[in-house]
């Protein structure tokens, strides 16, 4: 492996490891504050690629009204989904919820696949994001080099709301005690919504980041990215947002690096043998919960 | 007073476990070595049913679908056929073996108890390996279309095919790469699919056979959507071309990234390359790319092909759905000539069975697929003692322009 | 005076099970009242059905004069009633400051004031204020529970069992900070298994019996009686 190679694999595995984190937010706080997992997560990743489809395809629109279009418009699903789906379950036992998600995740793929059919739709370019550059002899894409920076910022940003802003406690408080922020006067529904906000956000953001550079979409697109991430959030212990990050970021480098050495087949079995490991040595994940409070 | 009745039950579950098995009185033996004596299924009433077992869904789906609409259209064009004084209609049973081997065979057992005659299908050649024994120890014969793999044949007296192989279609590329003057080649290939493993193979005995040599033999897993680790090694190899038998799906992705990478090497291709969402997909960065073909819809040689190309196209067009399923646009696909092409084979079978005494079944259809020869779309059909087409002629096609251009015609030397 | 809370035929069931059958209670403005009973009288459920959290089968609670029955949570707080539930509740991932500030959440203001009062009435809490709440000893989060319920200026403080699982000397300083509050004319509502400590500082009390009150007076009154000596007071014949 020569350095150039080896600095052009390290950005690959970041970029599509940037992508990944942004994914496994999404899963953690909706997890944190929900104690659900949203299988449907990796779908609406997957759905946000098609909004992206029909705003620059079927309407035309340029890049930046599209943009805001599909972001305004994965937050939509999002909400709409809590709403539907899971807010009627919030009483019921937990299998209830997490079958209820399973059956959204179906839902939507079959939508997908009924609306849009299951060959592959070509994905929009984004003329200055698909730009090929090259910094020193590394050549990349536009897109694939600014992916980890946003993903950064992005997740400076989200550790700044949480920690200090009055939502952001709220969001804190409510993951840990519903009954008690309503009686702070906190309207659970609405820090419940504003979370599914932030993580289907993020989701877009990823979706937009990952398709310009692989622009094919298919309904099942978002079924094995979506459960790399949800595995990237139990390594980094479910709740954690640092910790999703850090699977997130772990799981593309890995994979990278594997397919790197010629072992593409098992660049996917090392994701799920890490799940493995850590249900079996450490399942509270590595920042996860460790239990604080005495009677 | 239990014992007899477990007895009668006992009796009629095995009186009724005889009756089962496609209503015939002829019970076959088992076979052991290749071909299996099947009983198959009897041609009754006066429909004949045939099985398009193809991918609509998975990553196969774009060309499974437009392998159906030729099967479809031949269906519309030659939807009877009369043997022995009655009329039997065509009619076509479709399912989805989702480009997945495990699917394929489901989809091919729901198919046989369905009471198809005769099997139209796969595109893909691992779904049609996987479904082969089905259809032959049910004594249903399959007509593969695009697969090219020589496995789907081989050994399977019941499976036959249209298309050329792809021993034949990597000596081909292998041909045109060395005559481009490309001395170095990377290959690209799918672990675990027997297309793309099997055609690289066969690319690279060839080319190596004719003085080139393969600096990068890179493999990546199904529904990869991620190329870059691989195409940083391929361009660290810096070969002549880029070899990638790959399928539609992988394509959209891959062309895309290996621009994004700096790869500027020639990028060939094989037959599953010749579709437009290809194009559509990955916009110029699929400018240059060249490919084998079965087919080209202006190769004006061919009267049969010029009138199948007009009727399909009027086809395509008389229904919007229809051109959303072959991609968006009204290009005539390769793989829907080849489609074509399967009908006719198993519509001449049909034909030939007119004068035969005794019961007609899909055995018979196999045995009269033997002999049949006809001009086809693609050229003369007839088939070899494996069953494969014999056909010595690829179209190597290139994308100028944003579009298919034929350049020429290769064999394999 | 007038009433700040009355309460008329309150019927709360969980699941079929009639917790409170049919309760009538008044807080008059400005006093600390009492409701004592033994555990599972539905004490717990009477505080809960006029904070909001839990729904009753009927009944009509009236806080200064409008009608609070079936309003949510958020917006009772807004009127002016805090509940310290059972058992502290306090956040145990947010500081003991950001918990206070989670009690004023509903408000806009400076909070500047409100935090010095509730530090000058706690002020182990201040020497904390950086400490995640959840490492702080039971009557540490009491104080904190208490402080906090204190953050959003409320005008009616109810408690729910604040002795419950604490050291007899910490209990006391309990008993007179609610004192202090009620001082400065904070209208207290306690339910307590301690009946002792609460009816000593209580203006009115009420006795609960498996969901229904049997005997009403002041603190003073209910303290001396003899059959409540007997039943909550420990004392025998």
């Amino acid at each position: 492996m020569t350095s150039t190679s080896f600095l052009q694999y390290c950005l690959a595995g970041v970029s599509i490891g940037g992508i990944y984190a942004l994914i496994a937010i999404g899963y953690t706080m909706v997890y944190g504050i929900l104690r659900l997992i949203n299988f449907a997560h990796g779908d609406i990743f997957m759905m946000a690629a098609y909004f992206m489809i029909f705003a620059m395809v079927d309407f035309a629109l340029p890049w930046y009204v599209s943009i805001v279009l599909v972001l305004a418009a994965t937050v939509a699903l999002g909400v709409l989904i809590e709403k539907a789906a899971y807010k009627p379950l919030r009483s019921a036992p937990r299998m209830s919820i997490m079958i209820s998600a399973i059956g959204v995740s179906y839902l939507l793929q079959n939508l997908a696949t009924y609306l849009f059919s299951a060959l592959p739709k070509g994905y929009p370019s984004i003329a200055f994001l698909t730009k090929t550059i090259t910094i020193g002899s590394i050549s990349t894409s536009v897109v694939t080099f600014i992916t980890p920076i946003l993903t950064i910022v992005f997740v400076v940003l989200l550790m700044q709301l949480i920690n200090h802003t009055k939502i952001g406690m709220a969001m804190r408080a409510v993951s840990k005690d519903f009954e008690t922020s309503q009686l702070m006067g906190i309207k659970i529904n609405r820090v419940i919504s504003f979370t599914f906000v932030i993580g289907c956000f993020l989701a877009a953001v990823g979706s937009i980041l990952y398709f310009t550079p692989r622009p094919s979409v298919y309904p099942l697109a978002g079924s094995l990215p979506g459960l790399k991430c949800f595995i990237a959030a139990v390594f980094g212990g479910i709740g954690s947002i640092p910790g999703a990050v850090l699977g997130g970021f772990l799981i593309g480098l890995s994979e990278t690096f594997i397919k790197a050495a010629g072992y593409s087949e098992f660049s996917d079995v090392f994701t799920f043998i890490l799940l493995i490991v850590v249900l079996l040595f450490r399942p509270t994940g590595l920042f996860g919960e460790k239990i604080t409070e005495k009677v | 007073m239990k014992k007899v009745f477990a007895l009668a039950l006992a009796s009629v579950m095995t009186l009724s476990l005889a009756a089962c098995g496609g209503g015939n009185d002829a019970q076959g033996e088992a076979g052991n070595e290749g071909g299996a004596a099947a009983a198959g299924t009897a041609i009754s009433g006066d429909t004949i049913s045939i099985g398009v077992f193809e991918p609509t869904t998975g990553e196969n789906g774009g060309g499974g679908m437009q392998e159906v609409l030729g099967i479809r259209y031949a269906n519309q064009v030659a939807p009877t056929v009369d043997i022995n004084g009655t009329t039997y209609n065509i009619k076509l049973v479709e399912v989805d073996n989702q480009s997945d081997k495990t699917a394929a065979v489901t989809a091919a057992q729901s198919l046989i108890s369905s009471g198809v005659v005769g099997v139209i299908g796969s595109y893909g050649s691992g779904v049609a390996i996987a479904a082969g024994q089905t259809f032959a120890d049910a004594g249903v014969p399959a007509i593969g279309c695009s697969c090219t793999n020589p496995q789907v044949t081989l050994g399977n007296d019941f499976y036959f095919r249209t298309c050329f192989l792809d021993p034949f279609q990597g000596t081909v590329m292998a041909s045109y790469a060395i005559d481009q003057g490309y001395q170095t080649a990377a290959l690209i290939s799918q672990n675990g699919d027997d297309y793309s493993t099997g055609l690289a193979a066969f690319f690279k005995q060839a080319f190596e056979g004719m003085g080139g040599t393969i600096v990068a033999d890179e493999t990546y897993q199904t529904n990869e959507s991620d190329f870059n680790a691989i195409l940083t090694s391929v361009k660290t190899a810096n070969p002549d071309c880029v070899f990638i038998p790959s399928s539609i799906a992988t394509a959209t992705l891959i062309l895309p990234q290996a621009k994004a990478n700096g790869i500027t090497a020639q990028i060939i291709a094989s037959d599953t390359w010749e579709n437009e969402s290809i194009i559509k997909a990955a916009g110029d960065a699929a400018e240059g790319v060249a490919f084998s073909t079965f087919f080209d819809e202006n190769d004006e040689a061919n009267p049969i092909a010029k009138e199948f190309v007009t009727g399909f196209k009027e086809y395509l067009n008389s229904d919007s759905q229809n051109l959303t399923l072959n991609g968006g646009t009204d290009g005539v696909a390769a793989v829907s000539a080849l489609g074509y092409d399967a009908y006719m084979a198993m519509h001449n079978a049909l034909q030939a069975l007119d004068g035969t005494e005794g019961e007609l079944t899909s055995v018979s259809i196999r045995d009269a697929l033997v002999d049949v020869a006809f001009d086809g779309v693609t050229g003369s059909i007839s088939f070899d003692e494996n069953g494969d087409a014999k056909k010595n002629v690829a179209y190597i096609k290139q994308v100028k322009d944003g579009k298919f251009e034929f350049l020429k015609t290769q064999s394999a030397e | 005076m007038s009433n700040i809370l009355e309460i008329k035929n309150l019927v709360v069931s969980y699941g079929g099970i009639e917790a409170v059958k049919g309760i009538d209670m008044i807080v008059p403005e400005g006093e600390i009242v009492t409701l004592i009973g033994a555990n599972g009288a539905g004490k717990s459920t009477t505080l809960k059905s006029i904070a909001g959290l839990v729904k009753p089968r009927q009944a009509s609670i009236q806080f200064k004069g409008q009608e609070i029955v079936g309003k949510t949570p958020d917006f009772i707080v807004s009127q002016g009633i805090t509940l310290v539930p059972e058992g502290r509740r306090v956040f145990p991932n947010l500081t003991v400051m950001e918990n206070l500030r989670i009690g004023a959440y509903l408000r806009k203001d400076n909070l500047k004031d409100d935090l010095e009062y509730v530090f000058s009435l706690f002020p182990r809490l201040k020497e904390r204020e950086w400490q995640m709440a959840g490492t702080l000893s039971g009557g540490e989060q009491q104080m904190l529970a208490v402080g906090r319920a204190l953050m959003s200026r409320p005008k009616l403080i109810m408690m729910d069992e604040p002795s419950l699982g604490l050291a007899p000397l910490v209990v006391k300083d309990i008993f007179t900070i609610i004192q202090t509050i009620n001082e400065q004319g904070i209208t207290v509502l306690l339910i307590e298994q301690n009946a002792n400590m609460a009816l000593k500082v209580a203006h009115k009390a009420y006795v609960i019996e498996t969901g229904k009150i049997t005997m009403e007076g002041t603190g003073a009154e209910l303290l001396a009686n003899e059959e409540i000596k007997e039943a909550y007071l420990g004392k025998t014949k």
